[in-house]
C-alpha cells in the first residue's frame, strides 16, 4: 500500500494503482479523455499530464503507477500549459459543430476548453475533412470529424462487449473510427460507446436531436428492464423522460447497461400511460378520477373477499408487496394471490454480462414475500376457479412494461372471464380496447414516480427514490389496494408535475463563470 | 406600494392649479392650430415615423443561397430568450453536411420583449430582428409566427440571405 502526496494531500493507494486512479479516489479533478475506469489503459490523449517531484518531464497519470513517497502535482502552471497545448492539438481538425452536435453541454472538449483553453488559436492549417453522419448500426451514428481518437469505443467493443466491431483505420490525421467491411456496430451493449465517447463523435439514434442536454435534469433510479437491476440515471424535463444512462455500481452493473434497458423511459412517458380511471361500458369507456373509482368499486372486493383473486407481477416494490399482502392475508384471511410470471422458460437465462431473461426488476422480492406470507398458489388453479365461479372478482396488478409480457393478450382474455375484472397498471395497452363491459382500469404510478426497494436476482436490496411526477392522479399499488378495501386515503395531487423531486445543484461553478464571462469573444468561433 | 401624502398650502388650494393646467393646454391648442407643421404628433396610420434601419422589430429567419433555412436548430436563441417565447423542434436533415435543421420554429411574438438576445446568441446569423414593427391583427390573427412567416413572408421577397455560408467556410479551410 504505497503512500503518495497529491497536490499536497497525503493519500494511501492500493498496490499497483495508477496516479489517475489515486486522484479519482481522492475526488480531485484531472483532465482526461482516453482513460476510463472500466477499460484498459491506452495513454493516447496526453491530457492527463502530472508533475512528479524529481522528474524533469511531465508524465501521464493514467499509465504511471504510484510508488512509495511520490509527490504528484496536477495544478501547477506547467501542467496547465501542457493540457492547454494538448487540447489545442486535439482541436486542429475538429469541426465547428457545437450548434448541431448532440454532445454540446456535456462535451469533454467544451469542458476542458473552459478550464484550459487557449482562447486564441494559433493553428493556421486547413482542417482535414472527414465523413459525417456515418450510420454505424441500428443504434449509433458516427461523425468521424468530431472524433478525437481516444479509442475508448474500440476498447469497449474489444474488452467489454467482446464483439470487436470497431477499429481505427488509416494513419496520422487521416485516421478515423470505423467498422470492418460489411459489419455493423450491432450488439446488445452498443449504446455504452455513446456514453463513454468524451465528444460528440458517437451519438445515439434514439436521442439524436430530441433535446439539448442543458434542458434536461437527471436523477438516479433503478432500471426495471430485467432482474439485474442496473443503477441508472434518468434524464427528464417538463415534456417527459428522454434518456437513461448507467451509473457506476460495483456490485451490480459496473459502468454499463444494456441497450434494451435504455428504452424503459418510453413506458413511463405520458403518451404510453393510462391517464384516467376507466370503466368499460358497452358503448365505450367512461372516465373517472382514479382514486374515486377505486373507492367506488370497493364493494366488489369487500363484499366477499374470499371470492376475490389478486394477480401480481414482479414489477412492484417490496414495500408495496408487504402492505398489499398483509391486507389480503391478515385482514381478509385470503390466500388467493397469484404470481403472473412472464415467460417462465426464460427465467434463468443470462447473456454473460448484464442482461437476464427474467424481465422483472423484483421477482426475487415477490417470491420471498409470497413465501413469507405462506402463499403457494398455482396459476392453473386460478383459471379453474374462475371457470367454476369460485372466484368472481379478479384484481390485477399488471406490468409497467407490457412489451416484456408476451402472454399479455392471452392472460387478459382468460382473466376477463371472471365476473368483474379490476386491472391496475401504469401503462396503456391496445388490448384494453377489447375488454368486456364491466372491466375497470386503474392507473398506477411507474417506478420513477414512487420510492421503494427492488431485490435483484442475487438478493441484493436496492432502494430508489422518487424522480418526478408524470401522471399526477395515478396511485401506487398500496394506495389503490387501500381504496379498494374501502378505506379512506388522503391523496394530495402532486403540484410539482414533472419537476425534480431532488433538484441537482447547478453544475457550473461560480469560478468558471467568473473566468469566462468576459473572455468569451463574439464571432471568434 | 406606499403613497406619500404631503399636506401643504398649495394642494389645499387646488383650483389655481387646475386653471394653470388649462392655460398650458389652451396655449398649445392655439399654437398648433396656428402652425400645423410643427405639431409633434403624427396622423397615424396615414403618416408614419421613420425609425432607424437598425430598429429591432419583428424577427426574420435568414436563408442560404439556395433559399433553405440557415437555422441549424441549435436552440441557443431559445435558451437565451428571457421570455421563453421560442419553440424549436429539430430534425435530421438528409444532407449530411447540414445534418440538423428545424422542422418547427415558432416565436410567440406577443410574449417577446424585443430584447434581441436571440439575435445575439445565434452562432450562424440565422435569426435577425428586422425593422418591421407594425404587425397588427384583428380577431383570430396568428401571433405565433412560424417558419413560413419568419423566413418567407411576402415582405421579405423570397428571404433575407445570411452572411455566413458553410461552403465558403469549408473552402477556406475552417
Ligand atoms: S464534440 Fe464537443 S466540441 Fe466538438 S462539436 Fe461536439 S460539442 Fe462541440
Ligand atoms: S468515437 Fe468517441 S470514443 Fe471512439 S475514439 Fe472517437 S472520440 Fe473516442
Ligand atoms: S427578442 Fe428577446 S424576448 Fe424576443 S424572441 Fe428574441 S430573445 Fe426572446
Ligand atoms: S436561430 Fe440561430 S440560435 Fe436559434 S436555433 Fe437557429 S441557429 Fe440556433
Ligand atoms: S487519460 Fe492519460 S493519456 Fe489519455
Amino acid at each position: 500500500m504505497p503512500k503518495c502526496t497529491i497536490n499536497g494531500q497525503e493519500v494511501v493507494v492500493k498496490d499497483g494503482a495508477t496516479i489517475i486512479e489515486a486522484i479519482h479516489h481522492n475526488n480531485q479533478k484531472i483532465a482526461h479523455y482516453c482513460w476510463h475506469p472500466g477499460l484498459s489503459v491506452a495513454g493516447v490523449c496526453r491530457l492527463c499530464m502530472v508533475e512528479i517531484e524529481g522528474n524533469p518531464r511531465l508524465q501521464i497519470a493514467c499509465n504511471t503507477v504510484v510508488s512509495e513517497g511520490m509527490k504528484i502535482n496536477n495544478t501547477s502552471e506547467k501542467v496547465k500549459d501542457a493540457a492547454k497545448w494538448g487540447l489545442d492539438f486535439h482541436l486542429i481538425n475538429h469541426p465547428l459543430d457545437c450548434p448541431i452536435c448532440d454532445q454540446a453541454g456535456e462535451c469533454g472538449l467544451q469542458d476542458q476548453y473552459m478550464e484550459f483553453g487557449k482562447y486564441d488559436p494559433e493553428m493556421a492549417e486547413r482542417k482535414v475533412k472527414k465523413k459525417k453522419v456515418v450510420d454505424l448500426g441500428p443504434t449509433v451514428v458516427l461523425d468521424t470529424e468530431r472524433c478525437i481518437l481516444c479509442s475508448r469505443c474500440v476498447r469497449f467493443t474489444d474488452e467489454v462487449s467482446k464483439t470487436n466491431e470497431l477499429g481505427i483505420f488509416n494513419r496520422g490525421d487521416r485516421s478515423e473510427i470505423g467498422t470492418f467491411d460489411g459489419k455493423e456496430l450491432d450488439n446488445k451493449y452498443s449504446l455504452n460507446t455513446v456514453d463513454i465517447c468524451p465528444v460528440g463523435a458517437l451519438t445515439s439514434k434514439d436521442f439524436r436531436f430530441r433535446q439539448r442536454v442543458w434542458y434536461l435534469k437527471d436523477a438516479q433510479s433503478i432500471c426495471t428492464g430485467c432482474s439485474t437491476g442496473c443503477n441508472v440515471k434518468v434524464y427528464f424535463n417538463k415534456e417527459g423522460l428522454f434518456r437513461v444512462k448507467p451509473v457506476f455500481n460495483e456490485k451490480v452493473n459496473g459502468y454499463w447497461m444494456c441497450d434494451e434497458g435504455r428504452d424503459i423511459y418510453k413506458f413511463v412517458n405520458k403518451n404510453a400511460r393510462l391517464l384516467k380511471g376507466k370503466k368499460k361500458k358497452p358503448t365505450g369507456f367512461e372516465e373517472f378520477f382514479p382514486g374515486a373509482l377505486a373507492k367506488d368499486i370497493s364493494s366488489l372486493v369487500t363484499a366477499d373477499p374470499g371470492k376475490v383473486a389478486f394477480v401480481v407481477t414482479g414489477q412492484f416494490t417490496n414495500e408495496e408487496y408487504d402492505q398489499v399482502f398483509s391486507l389480503w392475508t391478515k385482514k381478509w384471511g385470503s390466500k388467493n394471490i397469484f404470481h403472473w410470471l412472464n415467460s417462465p422458460e426464460k427465467q434463468n437465462e443470462f447473456d454473460g454480462l448484464l442482461l437476464r431473461g427474467d424481465r422483472n426488476p423484483n421477482t426475487q422480492g415477490l417470491l420471498k414475500r409470497l413465501k413469507d406470507f405462506g402463499i403457494s398458489t398455482q396459476w392453473k388453479d386460478l383459471i379453474t376457479k374462475i371457470n367454476t365461479h369460485e372466484i368472481d372478482t379478479v384484481v390485477v396488478a399488471g406490468p409497467e412494461n407490457p412489451i416484456w409480457f408476451p402472454d399479455f393478450k392471452e392472460k387478459l382474455a382468460s382473466l376477463a372471464k371472471a365476473k368483474s375484472l379490476i386491472w391496475m397498471q401504469s401503462s396503456n395497452h391496445p388490448e384494453f380496447e377489447n375488454v368486456p363491459a364491466g372491466t375497470y382500469l386503474i392507473p398506477l404510478k411507474s417506478f420513477v414516480e414512487k420510492e421503494g426497494t427492488f431485490t435483484n436476482y442475487s438478493g441484493l436490496d436496492q432502494k430508489f427514490s422518487k424522480v418526478t411526477t408524470i401522471v399526477s392522479e395515478a396511485l401506487t399499488l398500496t394506495e389503490a389496494c387501500t381504496l379498494l378495501a374501502g378505506e379512506n386515503l388522503m391523496i394530495r395531487p402532486d403540484p410539482n408535475v414533472l419537476i425534480a423531486a431532488h433538484p441537482t445543484a447547478d453544475r457550473v461553478t461560480l469560478e468558471h463563470r467568473k473566468k469566462n464571462e468576459f473572455v468569451f469573444r463574439r464571432g471568434a468561433l | 406600494m406606499s403613497v406619500v401624502q404631503r399636506k401643504s398650502k398649495e394642494n389645499e388650494w387646488y383650483l389655481s392649479g387646475i386653471f394653470a393646467g388649462l392655460w398650458i393646454t389652451g396655449k398649445h391648442l392655439v399654437k398648433n392650430l396656428l402652425n400645423k407643421k410643427q405639431m409633434p404628433t403624427l396622423n397615424y396610420p396615414e403618416e408614419k415615423y421613420e425609425y432607424s434601419p437598425r430598429f429591432k422589430g419583428n424577427h426574420v429567419l435568414t436563408v442560404k443561397k439556395d433559399g433553405s433555412l440557415r437555422c441549424t436548430a441549435c436552440m441557443l436563441c431559445a435558451t437565451n430568450c428571457p421570455a421563453e417565447c421560442i419553440t424549436i423542434v429539430a430534425s435530421e436533415h438528409e444532407d449530411p453536411t447540414v445534418e440538423k435543421f428545424p422542422i418547427h420554429y415558432q416565436i410567440d411574438i406577443l410574449r417577446c420583449v424585443f430584447c434581441g438576445f436571440c439575435e445575439e446568441a445565434c452562432p450562424v446569423d440565422a435569426v435577425r430582428m428586422g425593422p418591421e414593427w407594425q404587425t397588427p391583427g384583428i380577431n383570430g390573427a396568428q401571433f405565433n409566427y412560424d417558419i413560413n412567416h419568419l423566413a418567407y413572408r411576402p415582405q421579405l421577397k423570397g428571404g433575407i440571405q445570411t452572411v455566413l455560408d458553410d461552403e465558403e467556410r469549408h473552402k477556406s479551410g475552417i
